[in-house]
Order: structure tokens, then sequence, then C-alpha cells
């Protein structure tokens, strides 16, 4: 199970499993975004290299208009995955607080 | 236990919850449970991606042994594709050099503990362990 919404205060709030099988919805709703945001991923369980493809594609995209993505609450596991793919340079990322 | 799950990314959902049941009855935790079920899909993908034009089904056998995990995910009449090969994956590279895809095997790579690739006519077979603990 995977959901993606507009949080309150306009932050992007991911919850459940960003596998392969997910990655359109996810897509889909990122090619919306056209300014900086916050990824909220506190509630995001999991995430693979397909997810991954998604945030870069979508943060080389604001990259032209002079935006970017920050992702907070990152739990540590997902952010293994980021530190393994050296996303951690590329992205402004906050772990969460376990 | 072993079960054979349609070659397609909307199988990655039913192998999530064979896995899970298997890695729950041995009451392994997270940190073992989130990178089986990371290498289990990058490799489940792998074999959805490059041998799309094989219509067989791909077996996916988990077992439980002393605390390690030992995946074999199984395929027939598929092209070789030798997934230990190591990967050219530049992970400093800055945000414009970057392109998506080619990070899910080098994922995979760092992520398990033994990593197998056996190919016998036409029948390719991955196995990797992960250690609990």
């Amino acid at each position: 199970m995977f959901e993606i919404n507009f949080g309150g205060d306009g932050e992007i709030v991911c919850s459940g499993r960003l596998d392969a099988a997910q990655c359109d919805r996810a897509l889909s709703f990122l090619d919306g975004v056209s300014d900086a945001r916050t990824l909220d991923f506190s509630a995001l369980e999991y995430i693979s290299s397909a997810g991954l493809g998604i945030l870069l594609k979508t943060q080389k995209r604001l990259a032209e208009n002079g935006a970017a993505l920050k992702i907070v609450n990152v739990n540590n596991h997902i952010h293994d995955v980021f530190r393994y793919s050296g996303f951690n340079t590329i992205f402004d990322i906050e772990a969460k607080q376990e | 236990m072993r079960k054979k799950f349609a070659r397609d990314f909307d199988s990655l959902s039913a192998i999530y919850e064979f896995t899970e049941g298997v890695l729950a009855a041995h009451d392994l935790g997270e940190a073992v449970r989130f990178p089986v079920h990371l290498a289990m899909e990058e490799l489940f993908t792998n074999m959805v991606k490059y041998n799309h034009d094989s219509d067989g089904e791909i077996e996916v056998d988990v077992a439980v042994d002393a605390g390690v995990v030992t995946v074999t995910l199984t395929e027939h009449d598929v092209d070789e594709f030798d997934v230990t090969r190591p990967r050219e994956i530049d992970t400093s590279a800055s945000l414009g050099e970057r392109t998506p895809g080619g990070l899910g095997l080098h994922l995979l790579q760092n992520i398990v503990d033994n990593l197998d690739y056996e190919y016998r006519d036409r029948r390719s077979r991955v196995i990797f362990t992960k250690e609990s603990g």
C-alpha cells in the first residue's frame, strides 16, 4: 500500500511502500509539483531503486527552475538506501528521530 | 517455502506478503526484513525487465536456518544475466550527471551478505543470503 498526498502545510506526505508497482502513481503526483517542496517520509516504510528513480527525475526537473525537494523524517533503512546510492549528496535529507 | 509468481510488477505485493509471512514466522526483525524485501524486489523487477519476452513464472524460495535467510529466484527459458557482475555506478556524481536507472543491482550487491548466480540450459537462478543480527 502506498499513498502520496499534500499535507496541511503544503508538504508532500508519503506513506507505505514505494516499490516498482507504485512508481507510476508517485510520478504522476510529483509531475504536478513545480516549486520547492518538503517530502515527509515519516510514514514511508520502504523504497526501492524504482522509487529513487522517481525522486531523481523530479529533482532534476525542479533544478531547472532553481528549486529542489527536501526529504524529512527518513527512517534508518531508507536512509541507508540513500547513502548506498549517493542520494544523500544530491538531496537535503533529515533523518527520523527513532 | 516456495511459490511461483507471474512475471509482472503487480506481483510485488504478493511477493512481499509471501516473504513477510516466512520472515515473521521466524520472528526476524526489520533489520533483516527490509534488506531481504529490497533485494527480492530488485532481483524480481530485473528479471521482469530484462526477460520480458519470456511468459514463464518466476519461482521464489525463502528459507530461514539458524538466523540466516536464503532466498532463491529461478526462471526458465531466459538469456543469461549475471547479477553478480560488478556495476559501474558513480555514487558521487552530481545531480546534473545522473540519469535514472541502474541503481538496483548496485543496491542489491551492497545489502546482501552473499550473492550467487547459476545459468544452465537456459535456466537462470539467483541465490542470496542475509544474516540476522
